[in-house]
């Protein structure tokens, strides 16, 4: 019997490290007459000196304020636990933080971002930014953040292989079985099938590319529809046809990005840093790669899953503070700030006004090509609930990629798991 | 003086003494466990400050949640056939090491390198060797293109093998503690008698062994039961779900999703299903024990 008690209690701790709350005291504040203004964000890889230089002129122009930098954890879902965590115990050692646009609509509703609408009002986002990134941050007609950069799910295609991007899917097929067919060993189309979030954004474009909708009008997650079931199917029949290889369900982004560095496949999907990677010195590769809008059904140019990072204020800072962290927000928004990230971090400008920049044209061609594609990147369904069910989607989502289950019984099963959650089902 | 007084002051201090101890034991053991009850008791979601009382729902919905009992299938799987395995292929490893030859010090070391590793970062490794495309084990299986941690049916085997490899070592140490508990005096009467190797080991070492291996059977199944690391950095319970445990799945509905309701809910349940194994594995070792 001793023995038994003493595995629950080691038990016991396990349990209660899980449970224990904490609460936060608040760290930053006047501090010699100066504001303590902190920043909490996830390293920018590249050269730290532009971006240094960026919060430095901050500092010059607000001289009351001083700026505090903290980094966080560089995994998206980390950050989001961090968060998750300190704002619900009432942190308020923190004044600006980055969200990723699935957070959003989450923070806003549980009241831990601030309402920026009387500084960024709705009407003048959707005049300076793209439509995708203003339809993740504005909640209810009011703003809650303001989007940093972006990022965009987009086609890779081997310039030297197939004769032009595919418009369509059945095109992507061709082209592919062509490719395939002169070279053995040749890998059709690698994409990102491995069960995680990744997995989400992948089956969202095909969802749209096969016209379908994430949220119904009352802003309900749309899964068990017909286009939803079309979007599983397609994705898994590229692997049951052998466009994709198998192990394409067990690919994230990096993954394929080495099977389509090595040059073993036509197609990839990928975000935009791999074109930074697939023209580097040595890549076998270079300039051999071209970059286009996602196929559809139709052959218009598909939609992208939008990603990146939008700017918000803790809403449980004091009003002086949330004032100063609004004007930060603004700098680091602005279309200077842009055209830095861009530059020198290849971050994409959420300013559809900034892609025509003489100097961003000239020395980041690239990224001034990527409008067409950003302009029509989507959301993943905007809605409080997006983190609460990404785990339900992930797994179903690979349950029918991996041929566990038929589209539609994994769309059932999805339906129901959500409707649970969001507290909608019976 | 009466000596019934003091024998009542003396149990009154012996309290007094006790009680701290009981104090911490009941903050950090009862507390945290009765708490995740009680939260399990209703429908809490962190994000939305969103905290109403539902009764059992949670108990009920788990018992109608295919997510659950395969994840708890899953766990059971993986805890017998990794810790069968590991018994398996520890015993031997402990009569080797027992055995005196030659650097027998240094291998008794390396054995144990596999288990000194973080399993995070053997996980991790092992992770790039299932690799499919340039993972150094199918290219060690010419011809073969297996997608050990993307096809269901292979990641939870190629899990259970990370896990052999790590912790076999331990087992066999504990195997090993045992074999160094039996008289050398009983091998010198069975090779006076004229017994065969394999007669010596079954009807001497085995038996004699047994506490021992329980014993590991017990720290092992416990450890299995609650795995978590190894499978999370291998694939994060995919795919379909195919490698999650129940450690898992609570983890991903408490932290992930921050549903602290239905999260609780599956903590409740794997460490009941923990103490239930923990009292049938006590129960055979008392008897053991008693015999």
């Amino acid at each position: 019997m001793r023995r038994v008690s003493s595995i629950v209690l080691a038990l016991g701790l396990v349990v209660g490290l899980g449970v224990w709350g904490c609460r936060r005291q608040d760290a930053s504040g006047e501090a010699g007459g100066r504001t303590r203004l902190v920043f909490k964000y996830q390293p920018l890889w590249g050269p730290p000196e532009p971006f240094r230089e960026l919060l430095a002129r901050f500092e010059r122009e607000n001289p009351e304020v001083e700026l505090v930098t903290e980094a966080l954890p560089n995994a998206s879902d980390l950050a989001h636990q961090f968060f998750l965590t300190s704002l619900e115990g009432g942190a308020r050692d923190f004044d600006v933080l980055v969200a990723d646009v699935v957070w959003v609509p989450e923070f806003a509703r549980a009241g831990w971002i601030a309402d920026l609408s009387a500084e960024f009002p709705p009407e003048q986002l959707r005049e300076d930014f793209f439509p995708g990134p203003v339809e993740a941050v504005v909640v209810e007609g009011r703003t809650y953040a303001v989007p940093w950069y972006l990022d965009v799910g987009v086609l890779y295609f081997r310039t030297d292989l197939v004769p032009r991007a595919p418009r369509t899917y059945a095109e992507l097929e061709r082209f592919a079985r062509e490719a395939m067919a002169k070279t053995p060993g040749l890998q059709g189309y690698v994409w990102q099938g491995r069960q995680y979030e990744g997995l989400s954004c992948n089956v969202y474009e095909a969802l749209w590319g096969h016209g379908g909708r994430a949220l119904s009008e009352d802003g309900r997650v749309l899964l068990d529809d017909a286009p939803a079931r079309e979007a599983l199917a397609y994705l898994r029949g590229l692997v049951e046809r052998g466009v994709s290889p198998a192990t394409v369900t067990g690919f994230s982004e990096e993954e394929s990005r080495r099977v389509f560095q090595e040059g073993r496949a036509v197609f990839m999907r990928n975000w935009p840093y791999a074109w930074s990677e697939a023209q580097k010195p040595d890549s076998p590769i270079r300039g051999k790669v071209g970059i286009a809008p996602l196929p559809t059904v139709s052959g218009e140019p598909g939609s992208g899953a939008l990603g990146g990072w939008q700017l918000a204020v803790n809403a449980h800072v004091s009003p002086e503070r949330r004032k100063l962290a609004a004007r930060l927000i603004a700098h680091l928004t602005s279309p200077e700030a842009n055209r830095v990230l861009a530059l020198n971090y290849a971050r994409n400008p959420p300013r559809p006004a900034v892609y025509q920049d003489a100097r961003l044209r000239e020395e980041a061609p690239f990224i001034a090509g990527l409008l067409p594609m950003v302009e029509r990147a989507k959301p993943r369904p905007v809605t409080p609930y997006y983190n609460l069910i990404s785990d339900v989607l992930q797994s179903e989502f690979s349950a029918a990629v991996a041929g566990l289950r038929t589209p539609e019984a994994a769309l059932k099963r999805a339906q129901r798991q959500v409707d649970h959650l969001t507290g909608e089902g019976p | 003086m009466n000596p019934r007084g003091s024998l009542a002051r003396e149990r009154r201090q012996a309290y007094l003494l006790v009680a701290p101890a009981v104090l911490v034991l009941g903050g950090v053991a009862l507390y945290p466990i009765l708490a995740a009850v009680w939260l399990s008791l209703h429908r809490f979601i962190l994000v939305f400050g969103e905290r109403r009382f539902t009764g059992l729902e949670n108990y009920a919905y788990l018992m109608g949640d295919s997510r659950f009992w395969a994840a708890l299938g899953n766990t059971a799987y993986f805890t017998a056939v990794a810790v069968t395995v590991e018994l398996l292929l520890a015993v031997p490893l402990a009569l080797l090491l027992q055995k005196a030859f030659p650097g027998r010090g240094l291998l008794r070391a390396s054995v144990l390198v596999p288990w000194a590793i973080p399993t995070v970062v053997s996980a991790r490794l092992w992770a790039w060797m299932f690799n499919p495309e340039y993972g150094v084990i199918n290219r060690l299986l010419p011809g073969q293109d297996i997608n050990w941690l993307g096809a269901p049916g292979y990641a939870l085997h190629a899990a259970i093998l990370v896990d052999v490899w790590k912790t076999t070592p331990f087992v066999a140490l504990l195997v090993l503690a045992g074999l160094q508990g039996i008289s050398e005096d009983l091998y010198k009467a069975a090779r006076v008698d004229g017994a065969s190797p394999w007669r010596t080991f079954v009807s001497i070492t085995l038996p004699l062994l047994k506490p021992a291996l329980l014993l590991a059977l017990l720290f092992r199944s416990l450890d299995a039961f609650r795995v978590f690391d190894a499978i999370y950095v291998l694939t994060e319970g995919g795919p379909a779900n195919t490698t999650e445990t129940l450690s898992i799945y609570a983890y991903k509905t408490l932290m992930r999703s921050g549903d602290f309701g239905y999260g609780s809910t599956l903590s409740v349940a794997t460490f009941l299903c923990v103490v239930l194994l923990a009292a049938v594995w006590l129960r055979l070792l008392g008897r053991e024990e008693a015999a």
